[in-house]
């Protein structure tokens, strides 16, 4: 099963407990805001998105890894709007019956997120201008 | 004519001053040349950065006639995550 959301205030992870009897694997990634951008200090991020279609294109690509790894669920918070040093931008946990089918989906579904998904980054930086981030990693 | 919708997001932003933009093009234009028009609108600004092309929402990776009410994005590179 998969499930995505993009929201627009901070993530609360998803439940995690112990009600699972089939899969060995809960694999958690949490994407969190540094406080440099290129070598420079930043205050924040701001993630823009093109509504609609950025959640559209995350689902397409949560369908897709789950078509091509043998996991069992997968599912994807991004925040967007001002997110501040430290915290969350990106929260995915996979289920799986072992663990390293759960370990080659993420990194394939963070890839292929960080390639298709429309979602920018703003850098506030510490005299409160706001610039296009050229991160890309 | 047809008129078309322009979304603009990050340096297309940045680079034309606006969220959004309204055109009206010539019957049969395609998503090429209305990449030309969002470029020199952007005086230089736009000349390095590659951009994808995404027509009522979907990416679109070959030239594409446009229709009248389509809503348009060029999609610089994305920096989700």
């Amino acid at each position: 099963m998969v499930k995505v959301k993009i929201i627009n205030k901070p993530i609360t992870p998803f439940i995690s407990d112990d009600s699972r009897k089939q899969d060995g694997a809960e694999l958690i990634f949490n994407g969190r805001v540094r406080n440099t951008e290129n070598g420079k200090e930043i205050i924040a991020l701001e993630y823009e998105q093109y509504e609609g279609m950025a959640e559209l294109e995350l689902k397409n690509i949560a369908q897709l890894t789950c078509e091509k790894f043998p996991i069992n669920d997968l599912f994807c918070q991004h925040r967007v709007g001002i997110i501040n040093i430290g915290e969350i931008s990106l929260h995915v946990v996979i289920w799986s019956k072992h663990r390293k089918e759960a370990l080659a989906a993420m990194d394939w579904f963070i890839l292929r997120l960080k390639k298709l998904v429309p979602i920018w980054k703003w850098a506030i930086m510490t005299d409160n201008t706001r610039v296009p981030s050229e991160c890309e990693h | 004519m047809i008129k078309v919708t322009i979304k603009c997001f990050s340096q297309v932003k940045y680079a034309l001053g606006e969220n959004e933009l309204v055109l009206e093009l010539e019957n049969g234009s395609t998503s090429s040349n209305l990449e030309k028009i969002i470029r020199s609108k952007a005086n230089g600004q736009l000349d390095d950065i590659s951009l994808r092309i995404a027509i009522n929402q979907h990416y679109e990776s070959e030239d594409t006639e446009l229709k009248d009410g389509d809503e348009v994005a060029f999609i610089p590179p994305v920096q989700g995550g």
